[in-house]
């Protein structure tokens, strides 16, 4: 596997180079926007000479290219500076509300693979029937509204008229879990409360799937095209020819070469749940960082912004780069084109 | 007389939409006996193509086709077997060769993975390692001087013409008795398509298997086929020893097919006679040559 290593190296490598120009960007926009951060944190009642003393605290009379020298100096001892929202290490935000969301997109995530691919694949096996019917609604349904309205309909169906799931939060609050990796669903079964799991998984179940949706019909449908173009290959004709039985050519043939596409449009689709989650946290009232996220830019609160969107970046870029080692573990093609990243 | 191997008898394909029916079969008949070489010659879309996938049962379980005559394989009438059993006669009693190498062979599986699929057909217990022996044996009658890289490889990194002889061995490597061949290399180049044929002809020679070969080259056909059936729009118009045919040609088609074996000439391309019934009707077959 030496040249899955070298592409891994290639794209770290690659990763680190977009993520510094992630961060100048933003440290440069978050300075543009009108207003002063001092002046919003100390409030209307502060006097001039408090909110010019915190402005020089926080550099912000000095040039900007100085300001992100002071930043990158912060960020080399694993410091993201001061949140002037909620007066603590911005790090510490993130380790507190970072895995709600990380929870919530993987859940979503599994609910997309777990769905969209065997939807996906039933339906280029029965094209034209029920199943197949079933994943173009879904799709349709998916990207004809945002996952926030979704949110909302999914709620008001299951949550309100239909009380199947809890309406807001991530947990019961009579549920004790002792932090641990900071994933509920993963705190809860270390502790042994299986009680408060299955509840956590009742909480997250609704936004999840208000977030999946239309990776789920995206994914369903990108397979069944793959699938069903891939089934008009010679290479199906030919194992057709050798005999193979029809549900081991479905397996082994057609699946593999056709999961390609569809793991692409899924890397995207992460990184699409990512901005989509600020809405969804923000209707299921989820304590995750997009909700942190909103709060800070709406406070100006710089430091808190650009940490905030480094931090999704960087899960950006992870997934990215979990999608294309897997399509390079599957495609060889990719896998020997050397160089090439 | 025993049985011929394979025997045809007034094939009728037609294919069936919502709005309209054709006709890729108008009733053909053809044998081919063991150990014998049968050419069927046409051009697109004469109905070639369309024979070989009836002959292997794959056109049997789509819907919308129509297929009418018979086809006895062994003596065996293939429209009496179950589709399970149609299956089970695929890959191991007849194989087929494709057209084109490349895109034949499953892009994310190494040779082996192949011949290890295909070799489980016959014996589903062989190890890898015994395939990869069987396999390598084989690579080497198709002139692969270094089996064991081809093996390790996957076929976009071999070429044209070395996945035609992984193809020709695949096919061989269970001993069929009958061999499918449609328009083998046609895709590859002229030297590399010449090359190939030599090297299916001595080893269905080797391993005593009878062959279809589908083209619609004359010049390939000639030196391959002891015998010729050539098929035009869905019917054998012509059919007999390849010598008799290309000695005394008697039907205005089969004039026309060896016309066209391009030569170095000024004429060029020839025209067909421009009236079709002239010849399609009413006898497919020329008095003179049935």
């Amino acid at each position: 596997m030496t040249s899955v290593g070298r592409l891994l190296t290639a794209r770290l490598g690659i990763s680190i180079l977009v993520l510094l120009g992630v961060s100048m960007l933003i440290f440069a926009i978050a300075r543009v926007i009108p207003g002063d951060p001092a002046r919003i944190a100390l409030g209307p009642n502060a006097t001039h000479e408090q909110v010019d003393k915190l402005r020089a605290d926080l550099h912000l009379n000095e040039p900007i290219w100085k300001q992100y020298g002071y930043f990158l100096h912060d960020l080399s001892q694993g410091e993201l500076g001061q949140s002037l929202y909620t007066n603590r290490p911005v790090t510490t935000d993130i380790a507190q509300f970072l895995p709600a969301t990380l929870e919530l997109i993987i859940v979503a995530g599994v609910l997309m693979i777990g769905l969209g691919l065997p939807l996906g694949i039933l339906a280029a096996k029965h094209q034209g029937g029920t199943i197949d019917n079933l994943v173009r609604i879904i799709a349709l349904l998916g990207v004809s509204a945002p996952s926030f309205v979704w949110a909302v309909i999914l709620m008001l169906l299951f949550a309100f008229y239909l009380p199947l799931f809890p309406i807001a939060g991530r947990i019961a609050v009579e549920f004790d879990v002792p932090t641990i990796t900071g994933f509920l669903l993963v705190d809860t079964l270390l502790d042994g409360q299986i009680a408060a799991f299955v509840d956590a998984l009742r909480h997250i179940a609704l936004p999840a799937f208000a977030l999946a949706l239309s990776g789920i019909g995206q994914a369903a449908r990108l397979t069944r095209a793959n699938m069903a173009e891939t089934y008009h290959s010679p290479y199906i004709e030919m194992a057709r020819s050798y005999g193979f039985p029809e549900w081991r050519i479905a397996r082994r043939y057609a699946f593999k070469p056709s999961l390609t596409p569809s793991l692409t449009i899924i890397g995207l689709d992460f990184a699409a749940m990512l901005g989509n989650a600020f809405l969804v946290e923000a209707i299921f009232a989820w304590p995750g960082l997009s909700r942190y996220g909103v709060a800070v830019i709406l406070r100006k609160d710089l430091n808190a912004i650009v940490g905030t969107v480094l931090i999704i970046s960087a899960a950006f870029l992870i997934a990215n780069l979990v999608v294309d080692l897997l399509i390079a573990l599957i495609n060889p093609r990719i896998r020997y084109s050397r160089g090439r990243v | 007389m025993t049985h011929p191997l394979l025997n045809i008898h007034k094939l009728r394909i037609a294919f069936r939409t919502h709005t309209k029916q054709t006709d890729a079969l108008k009733g053909i008949s053809l044998h081919i006996n063991s150990d014998e070489r049968v050419a069927l010659v046409g051009e697109s879309g004469s109905g070639k193509s369309v024979t070989a996938r009836a002959v292997l049962g794959l056109l049997q379980q789509q819907r919308g086709i129509e297929i009418g005559g018979r086809i006895e394989f062994e003596g065996q009438d293939v429209a009496l077997l179950k589709d399970s059993e149609r299956r089970q006669m695929r890959g191991t009693k007849i194989s087929m060769i494709f057209q084109d190498p490349v895109s034949s062979l499953n892009p994310v599986f190494r040779i082996e993975t192949e011949f290890l699929e295909v070799l489980r057909r016959t014996n589903p217990k062989v190890t890898l390692p015994a395939a990869r022996e069987q396999a390598e044996e084989m690579l080497r009658k198709v002139s692969i001087d270094d089996p064991h890289r081809v093996l390790r490889s996957f076929p976009f990194q071999l070429s044209g013409g070395m996945n035609q002889r992984v193809m020709i061995a695949l096919a061989l490597i269970n001993a069929p008795s009958l061999l499918i061949a449609d328009e083998p290399g046609t895709a590859l180049d002229v030297t590399v398509q010449d090359q190939t044929l030599r090297l299916m002809r001595r080893l269905v020679e080797d391993h005593r298997a009878a062959v279809l070969l589908i083209s619609h080259n004359l010049g390939v056909v000639r030196e391959f086929s002891d015998r010729i059936y050539v098929i035009y729009r869905g019917r054998i118009v012509e059919e007999g020893p390849t010598g008799a045919v290309f000695a005394d040609p008697i039907h205005p088609y089969t004039r026309a097919l060896l016309a066209a074996v391009p030569r170095i000439t000024k004429s060029g391309i020839p025209k067909l006679v421009d009236d079709i019934s002239q010849f399609t009707e009413p006898c497919e077959i020329h008095p003179a040559r049935a």
